[in-house]
C-alpha cells in the first residue's frame, strides 16, 4: 500500500520549524532518541528500540563448505527485512529500494569493517567453517531505521554463543550447549552507524532524523564509526551537494555518539551477563514495561428520576435566563485583553482571615463562615480585576468541579468560585 | 496554562431510537446471510458450505435475487460522476496521479482539464512540459469522476468552473461511508463558509469568495489573507464534522448546518471532548427526526 502524502501545510511547518532549530519532539539538533536494548532469552537475540523505531536481530550459525577462494574463513551472512508490520508502505517479499540500500549499508558496515575474526570460525580447514546468519527485523518506523539496524546487529553479535567444537584427530564433535558452555564470537571492534538528515540543500542538518523528518529531507548521510574513531563506512545518498567542512564536521559529531551509543551496549551486555549468572528471569518479555492507567474508574452517578417534570417546571420558572458566551475580548487598553471579570485575589485575604478566625469551631462551621464572609467582601470590591487568580487546590480536594478560570459574568459562577475558595481556605486552616 | 482533568468513566453511548423503517440488517465478517441456495453472491460475501456468509462488516443488500454485502468502513468506491477531492500525488506525462482515498491511485489526464486562460485548444508539447506550473506534487483539487478503468482506477476530471485547484482553507479526512450523496456536493453555507463535501470522504471547508470570479479554468487560487471571523468559523465547522464522523452520522449540509447551530453555545475548543460531542450530535439528530417527520 502507498503512504498517504504529506500535506504541503505540514511539510511547510516541518521545514519551518527546522529552519528555527525546532524539532517535531523537542530534541535539539545533535540529540538522539532514547535507545533501549533488550535481549531474549536465547543468546543472540535483540531488540533494540530507538524511540518509537523498533528492530529485532537474531543471530544464528550453522556448520557449511566453505568459499573456495577462502578455505579458512567463516562465512558472514547478513539479512535486513522491511515487514509490513514497520509501515503500511513496506510489502511484503518485495526488494523495494530502501531495503536494498539498508541490506547494502549493512554489510559494508559489518562485514568490509572485519569487525569479526572470521578465521576463528574456521573449524576445519577447507571442509567445514562456521556461517554465522544475521537477521534483522524492522518491527516499527519511526524513522532512522539504519542507526537501529546497526545497533542491533553489533550487539546480537557481541551477545551471540556459537556451540563448542571438539576435534579428536579425524572425528569432529560439536557439543550442545548443555555439554559444553558455548563460546563468544571474538569481535574486534563495534561499528556503530549514525544518521545525519540534511535540508535546504545542505544547509541544516539533523541527527537521527524521525519518521516525518525523514519524509521531508533532502538527503541523508550515514558514517559507520568505531569507538577507536576509526571511520568503517560513509554513504551519501539523495543526490545533495556537501562541503568538506560539513562531512569533517559530521565525522566529528558521530566519533561522539559511537562512544556513548557502545558505553550504553557494552552496559546492556553486562546487566545480561549479571542477570543470566545471577539466575534471574531474562528476556524479552521481562523488558516490557506495564503501561496501565492507575487512576480509578469514576462510576456513573445514576440520576434520581421520579417527579421529573414538576422538579424541572419549578426549576425553569425560578431560575434565571442562561449566560450568554462571551464573543470576544474586551481590550479595554491597547496591548490588553480581557476576558470576564476575574476572581479577586486571595492571598491578602487570607492572612486577615488566619487573624479573626481563632477559635476552634469545627470544619463546617468556618467553611459557611468564610463563604458568607467571601461573598461579601466580593460584593464590597470594585469589579474589572484583570488578574487571572491561578487556584492551585490541596491534592486532598475532594471536591471535583472543575474551576473556571475565564468565569462567565454571573453571581452563579461566582458563588461556586467562592464556595471552593471558601473550602479551600478552610482546609488549608485545618493543617495549621 | 489550564489542564482539564477528568477520571476515566464507564460511558453509555446514547443514540436516538431510529424509526423501524430505518432498521439496518448489520453483519460482521463470519455472519450467515442466508442458508437459502437460490440467491446469487455479490460483493462481500462468500459461499461456505452451501450457507452465504458475509466477508465484511456492513448492512446487507438484497436486489432481487442478488445479496451483496456493503462494508462501513472502505476505501473510496468510485462512480461516475462523483465529486472528489484530492492531492497531487505524482506528475507524469500529460497526466497526473491523484490520492482520493480509493484502492489505486486516480488519474487526471492533461485532456481532462481547462488550461489556464480559458481557451480551448489542441494540448502542445509545450503544455506537457509545463504541466508542473499548472499542478504539482501536493496541490489539492477538486474533480469529477469522469469514467472507471476496467482495474478500478478512477479518471477525474475537472472541465467545469466549479472544479479546479483550491485554495486556501481546511481539509477534514473521513471516511467515505459517512457521505450523503445529493444533487449537489458544493455548498455556500449560511454561517459564512462554504463547503465541498467529496464522496471519498475528503471535505473541504473554505472562505466564502466575495465576488464568483470568472477564472482562467480553475487554476486561479486567491492568496488574500482570511479575516479571523472567517477562520473562527471554518474551525468550529471543521470540529463539528469530527463530531458527526466520530458518532456516524450522514454528513450533509443541513446535518452540518444544525449541527454548527447546536455547538454555538460551547467554544470552539470545547467541541473536541467527548462529552461535548455527544451533547451536539444528539441535539442535531433531534432537530433532523423533527424536520424529517
Amino acid at each position: 500500500m502507498k503512504d498517504t502524502p504529506l500535506s504541503n501545510c505540514e511539510r511547510d511547518f516541518l521545514l519551518k520549524a527546522i529552519e528555527e532549530k525546532k524539532r517535531l519532539d523537542g530534541r535539539q539538533t545533535y540529540d538522539y532518541r532514547k535507545i533501549k536494548i533488550t535481549f531474549g532469552t536465547d543468546y543472540g537475540c535483540c531488540f533494540v528500540d530507538l524511540g518509537q523505531t523498533r528492530v529485532m536481530a537474531q543471530v544464528s550459525c550453522e556448520l557449511v563448505a566453505p568459499k573456495e577462494s577462502r578455505p579458512n574463513e567463516g562465512i558472514m551472512f547478513f539479512n535486513l527485512e522491511l515487514s509490513p508490520m514497520a509501515s503500511p508502505a513496506f510489502e511484503q517479499g518485495r526488494q523495494s529500494e530502501l531495503s536494498v540500500k539498508l541490506n547494502r549499508q549493512l554489510e559494508r558496515c559489518l562485514r568490509n569493517s572485519k569487525c569479526i575474526d572470521t578465521e576463528s570460525l574456521c573449524v576445519v580447514s577447507g571442509e567445514k567453517v562456521w556461517q554465522i546468519r544475521v537477521d534483522v527485523h524492522t518491527l516499527n518506523n519511526d524513522g532512522n531505521l539504519m542507526d537501529a539496524a546497526s545497533v542491533a546487529a553489533i550487539s546480537a553479535l557481541c551477545h551471540f554463543r556459537r556451540p563448542d567444537v571438539g576435534i579428536q584427530g579425524e572425528e569432529i564433535t560439536v557439543y550442545s550447549p548443555e555439554e559444553r558452555d558455548p563460546i563468544p564470537l571474538s569481535i574486534y571492534h563495534m561499528p556503530i552507524s549514525v544518521s545525519f538528515a540534511f535540508f535546504q540543500q545542505g544547509t541544516y542538518l539533523l541527527v537521527d532524523p524521525c519518521e516525518r523528518e525523514e519524509r521531508v529531507m533532502d538527503g541523508l548521510l550515514m558514517i559507520a564509526m568505531n569507538k577507536h574513531r576509526e571511520i568503517c563506512s560513509i554513504q551519501s545518498s539523495g543526490g545533495i551537494m556537501l562541503l568538506k567542512e560539513q562531512v569533517m564536521r559530521c565525522s566529528k559529531i558521530a566519533s561522539v555518539k559511537v562512544s556513548e551509543i557502545t558505553e550504553l551496549i557494552n552496559k546492556a551486555l553486562l546487566n545480561d551477563k549479571t542477570a543470566r549468572k545471577a539466575g534471574g528471569r531474562c528476556g524479552f518479555a521481562e523488558s516490557m514495561p506495564q503501561e496501565r492507567i492507575t487512576a480509578l474508574k469514576m462510576d456513573q452517578t445514576s440520576v434520581e428520576m421520579t417527579d421529573v417534570s414538576e422538579t424541572v417546571s419549578s426549576i425553569v420558572q425560578t431560575a434565571e435566563a442562561p449566560p450568554q458566551t462571551v464573543p470576544s475580548p474586551l481590550v479595554p487598553v491597547p496591548g490588553v485583553g480581557q476576558i470576564g471579570e476575574g476572581l479577586r485575589n486571595t492571598w491578602g485575604l487570607e492572612e486577615e482571615e488566619e487573624e479573626e478566625e481563632d477559635d476552634g469551631e469545627s470544619s463546617g462551621g468556618d467553611s459557611v463562615a468564610e463563604v458568607t464572609k467571601m461573598e461579601k467582601e466580593q460584593h464590597k470590591d470594585d469589579k474589572s480585576r484583570k488578574v487571572d487568580v491561578v487556584e492551585i487546590l490541596d491534592s486532598d480536594e475532594e471536591e471535583e468541579e472543575v474551576v473556571i478560570l475565564y468565569p462567565e459574568t454571573t453571581k452563579k459562577a461566582k458563588n461556586t468560585g467562592s464556595g471552593q475558595k471558601g473550602a479551600a481556605t478552610s482546609r488549608k486552616q485545618q493543617k495549621k | 496554562m489550564a489542564v482539564d482533568m477528568r477520571l476515566p468513566t464507564v460511558k453509555n453511548s446514547m443514540s436516538l431510537s431510529v424509526s423501524a423503517a430505518g432498521r439496518k440488517d448489520l453483519v460482521v465478517p463470519g455472519d450467515v446471510i442466508t442458508s437459502d441456495t437460490g440467491f446469487m453472491r455479490g460483493h462481500g460475501t462468500y459461499v461456505d458450505e452451501d450457507k452465504l456468509t458475509a466477508s465484511v462488516a456492513g448492512e446487507v443488500q438484497r436486489v432481487d435475487k442478488l445479496i451483496c454485502v456493503r462494508p462501513l468502513k472502505t476505501r473510496f468506491n468510485g462512480e461516475v460522476g462523483d465529486v472528489v477531492v484530492g492531492r497531487i500525488t505524482e506528475v507524469q506525462q500529460k497526466r497526473w496521479k491523484v490520492e482520493t482515498n480509493s484502492r489505486l491511485d486516480s488519474v487526471l489526464l492533461l485532456s481532462s482539464v481547462n488550461l489556464p486562460g480559458g481557451e480551448l485548444r489542441r494540448r502542445s508539447a509545450e503544455d506537457e512540459l509545463t504541466m508542473r506550473e499548472y499542478l504539482h506534487e501536493g496541490d489539492l483539487i477538486s474533480a469529477e469522476v469522469q469514467s472507471v478503468f476496467s482495474d478500478g482506477a478512477l479518471s477525474l476530471h475537472t472541465r467545469s468552473l466549479k472544479y479546479g485547484k483550491l485554495g486556501q482553507g481546511v481539509l477534514v479526512q473521513l471516511s467515505p461511508s459517512l457521505i450523503k450523496r445529493q444533487k449537489t456536493h458544493f455548498h455556500n453555507l449560511p454561517c459564512g463558509a462554504s463547503i465541498i463535501l467529496g464522496n471519498n470522504g475528503f471535505v473541504w471547508l473554505y472562505p466564502t469568495p466575495r465576488q464568483q470570479e470568472e477564472e482562467a479554468g480553475g487554476f486561479y487560487t486567491s492568496l488574500e489573507p482570511v479575516s479571523l471571523s472567517d477562520r473562527e468559523v471554518i474551525s468550529r465547522l471543521r470540529n463539528c464534522l469530527l463530531a458527526l464522523a466520530a458518532h456516524k452520522v450522514f454528513l450533509y449540509d443541513t446535518s452540518v448546518l444544525y449541527c454548527y447551530e447546536s455547538s454555538l453555545q460551547h467554544q470552539v475548543k470545547d467541541i473536541l471532548k467527548p462529552e461535548v460531542m455527544e451533547e451536539i450530535v444528539m441535539l442535531t439528530q433531534q432537530k433532523l427526526l423533527e424536520q424529517e417527520s
